[in-house]
């Protein structure tokens, strides 16, 4: 590679200052000697990734792109990048994409990076290129059954404080109307785990037949793929799909839309077919047998996961759930449904916060916080897993403590419903 | 064969009417079907001025208009459609309708078809500009209403527009939506207008934010240079993804792609430069003439680049934006071409009898 020329003045004064020699360097650009299109060649002949070819270089995706408005990133700079012969096998960029969708939403060619994503990781981490922390991850989840490292063992755990009976199908012996697929960061973060003990019981008030799988459910590993990792996928999927199968139940509802995304587009690939709904659609549909006896005076706004919203196209349900609480405002920030925000977690954001940080000028989930005060609320509302842990610390992180709080949806309408005594709406 | 010296014509805009005149310049009747009230098409309805020349419409079609009112050998039926045809080259059975849904069956011997293009509607883009959403984000069709009045003005104030930024490219050149085609007019026509709003407002702040701009032939200097060198119009290649309404004005964001830099600016008035599919009925004469469409969903030719008038019917023939974005040159040119044609198809079909 040619290098960069320097010029310098031997004599320079600007206003009466000397800026003769080197205070005054400047470089020539280096000249494009070469366009290296084996790269191209090579990352658009990987299965699934054939259309990053097609950038016409638009640069709609750029706007939209929740990363590049934190950093330097979007589908259109890696078109580029690699045209130059900038392998993104090799980039950091490959690491950065959230797959929360808001590029192919726009794109006119269909560059479609929820396929090029998966893909291409693939091939890295079989190149040994996957970020470490990813990797302990995807270890993680191969050993214990959920990216955390927490114990197996104790996967059903959280049941315990949920104070209403959660049967596990393994002791429950009989049909159910519903399995509920509970997912790791529900049952192991401390406060998935609050959500979960909510959901639990409303679904009791409700009277609503349930069971969940306990220790035999493992991670649905739908993050995972994404991130590169697709034999760990389908690993994961074909035990959840043989533990499912013993048992009969009608339909499966899930608690995190990364569960609901492979429910309803993979595992049928796999043999898993089951009617399958995220809990804010089952309970929508509800509504009507739902006795609230208080009410929450407050400002909320609403984040729309982008594995329930943009991937899967269910805008209304959880706003329909926020809507009936009692003596709610629910106020829309101005990235909201279609063209939302992320929170930063999918796709394998959720493991990679430390290598990220090197890339980005601030966390989606804080650019997210920021717009949630902006527009004037006081609760942020959720329905995803990953972000009741990455908006709490997002709001710590700039300063917003005391002045927002990140609630899960089930647990403001337990709230409502008077069961949820312990949470504490300020 | 009696009827074998009347060609049936559908459609009485630029490229119909230039059809009818040549028919009937060259000898034959002409039987000139229109289905709204009044003739000239989409240019003269709805745009105040012309591309590239920026010539009054009215000005510039209006004795076209009249003279095809009052030729002899033209038969004019406005508010009528063709609802129905039978029948081969020679003796086509066509079947008009008029309002009150009174049915006449006529006999034409060919027919061009010269039924259009519909502007866009940018309800149907995935970029959620928000053109139902925000007052202040208009069309280029829109833009033309105002300019027929002599104005430009933000709707929501009723106050001119000290900025307005112009997104190219709305519904064309688009996968997803489904039209994978350039409409060719749009980088014309916003230089066009953009020309027009500096002639109103001197001190206004125009951009174009484009993706490749496709000003071909004399378009490059009759309006692209003009625009930029004359009136100050600039150009940022780059196109806008986000409009938000940021207090009284929209923020658009963007990605200024020379630059590799984001953009979010605020503008007091976005026109989405909208592009062209085909309007209802010509899809209607595909299915009525058993014209096969191509595949954008426009009226086929049979002859490639070198005869770009004759569809696989004998005795039909397309012109204008029916087959495909065109330009009112082309229009226009195809509307001559394919009136020779059809009374060259009767010419010798008068031999062979």
């Amino acid at each position: 590679m040619q290098k960069a020329k320097a010029i310098e003045l031997e004599i320079a004064v600007v206003d009466g200052v000397e800026l003769n020699g080197t205070w005054n360097r400047m470089f020539e650009p280096r000249v494009i000697s070469e366009y290296d299109l084996s790269v191209l060649e090579e990352i658009t002949n990987i299965p699934g990734a054939e259309s990053l070819g097609y950038c016409y270089q638009c640069g709609k995706c750029t706007a939209v792109c929740p990363v590049d408005s934190v950093g330097d990133y979007s589908p259109r700079k890696i078109f580029r990048r690699t045209q130059l012969g900038i392998s993104l096998l090799d980039s950091p960029d490959l690491w950065l994409c959230t797959t929360c969708r808001n590029c192919l939403r726009v794109c006119p060619k269909e560059v479609n990076m929820i396929d090029i994503m998966p893909a291409v990781r693939e091939q890295a981490v079989l190149e040994g290129k996957a970020p470490a922390e990813l990797l302990t991850a995807f270890e993680n989840t191969a050993r214990y059954g959920n990216p955390i490292g927490e114990s197996a063992r104790k996967r059903a755990d959280w049941t315990k404080t949920a104070g209403v009976p959660v049967p596990v199908m393994s002791q429950k012996k009989a049909p159910v109307d519903v399995l509920w697929f509970v997912e790791c960061y529900p049952a192991y973060h401390p406060r998935g785990k609050e959500a979960s003990a909510a959901l639990a019981r409303i679904l009791a008030a409700l009277g609503v037949d349930f069971g969940i799988l306990g220790t035999e459910e493992k991670c649905a590993g739908d993050s995972q793929r994404m991130a590169g990792e697709r034999g760990l996928f389908e690993m994961l999927a074909e035990h959840n799909i043989k533990m499912l199968s013993k048992y009969r139940f009608n339909e499966i509802v899930v608690t995190d839309p990364h569960a609901y995304n492979p429910f309803l587009h993979e595992y049928p690939k796999l043999g898993g077919e089951w009617p399958v709904r995220h809990y804010t659609q089952f309970l929508a549909e509800k509504l009507a047998g739902v006795n609230f006896v208080k009410g929450i005076k407050k400002r909320i706004t609403f984040h729309d996961p982008c594995y329930l919203g943009r991937h899967n196209g269910e805008y209304e349900a959880p706003r329909s759930l926020l809507r009936a609480l009692p003596d709610v405002e629910l106020v829309e920030m101005g990235h909201c449904r279609e063209t939302s925000y992320c929170c930063g977690g999918g796709g394998g954001g959720m493991w990679l916060d430390g290598f990220t940080r090197d890339y980005a000028s601030e966390r989606l989930s804080e650019r997210r916080v920021k717009e949630a005060v902006e527009y004037g609320a006081e609760i942020l509302a959720v329905s995803c897993p990953y972000e009741v842990p990455r908006f709490e610390d997002a709001v710590k992180s700039t300063g917003h403590d005391g002045q927002i709080q990140v609630m899960d949806i089930v647990e403001l309408m337990a709230y409502c419903m008077g069961l949820n005594e312990g949470l504490a709406i300020s | 064969m009696a009827n074998t010296d009347t060609v049936l014509i559908v459609g009485a805009g630029p490229g119909g009417m230039e059809a009818a005149r040549t028919v009937a310049e060259l000898g034959k009747k002409v039987l000139l079907v229109e289905a709204q009230a009044e003739i000239g098409g989409t240019p003269y309805a709805s745009y105040a001025t012309l591309t590239p020349d920026l010539q009054e419409t009215e000005a510039a079609m209006g004795h076209i208009v009249r003279g095809i009112r009052h030729n002899p050998s033209i038969d004019l039926r406005v508010n009528t459609r063709v609802v129905k045809s039978e029948g081969d080259i020679g003796a086509f059975h066509v079947t008009l309708e008029n309002p009150d849904a009174t049915q006449t069956v006529v006999e034409v011997g060919a027919v061009v078809i010269a039924t259009g293009f519909q502007h866009f509607d940018p309800g149907r883009e995935t970029q959620m500009y928000g053109y139902y959403e925000y007052d202040d984000v208009i069309t280029l069709v829109d833009a033309e209403a105002m300019f027929k009045q002599g104005k430009i003005i933000r709707p929501s104030t009723g106050q001119a527009p000290d900025s307005v930024a112009f997104i190219q490219c709305v519904g064309s050149r688009d996968r997803q939506i489904g039209n994978k085609y350039c409409s060719k007019v749009c980088c014309g026509i916003a230089s066009k207008q953009s020309i027009e709003i500096k002639r109103m407002l001197p001190n206004a702040k125009v951009f174009i934010f484009y993706i490749d701009m496709r000003m071909y032939g004399f378009w490059e200097d009759q309006i692209y240079w003009k625009a930029q060198e004359e009136y100050k119009v600039n150009y940022v290649r780059g196109i806008v993804t986000e409009v938000i309404r940021r207090g009284g004005k929209l923020l658009i964001k963007g990605e200024d792609t020379t630059m590799g830099r984001p953009v979010e600016v605020l503008m007091d008035l976005v026109i989405l430069s909208v592009g062209m599919e085909p309007s209802k009925g010509t899809v209607q004469m595909s299915k009525i003439f058993s014209v096969p469409r191509e595949e954008h969903g426009f009226l086929q030719i049979v002859g490639g680049p070198l005869d770009t008038v004759s569809t696989p019917v004998p005795g039909i023939f397309v012109a204008g934006a029916a087959a495909g974005p065109k330009d009112i040159e082309d229009t226009v040119s195809m509307g001559g071409a394919a009136a020779a044609k059809a009374v060259g198809a009767l010419n010798r079909l008068a031999l062979e009898v």
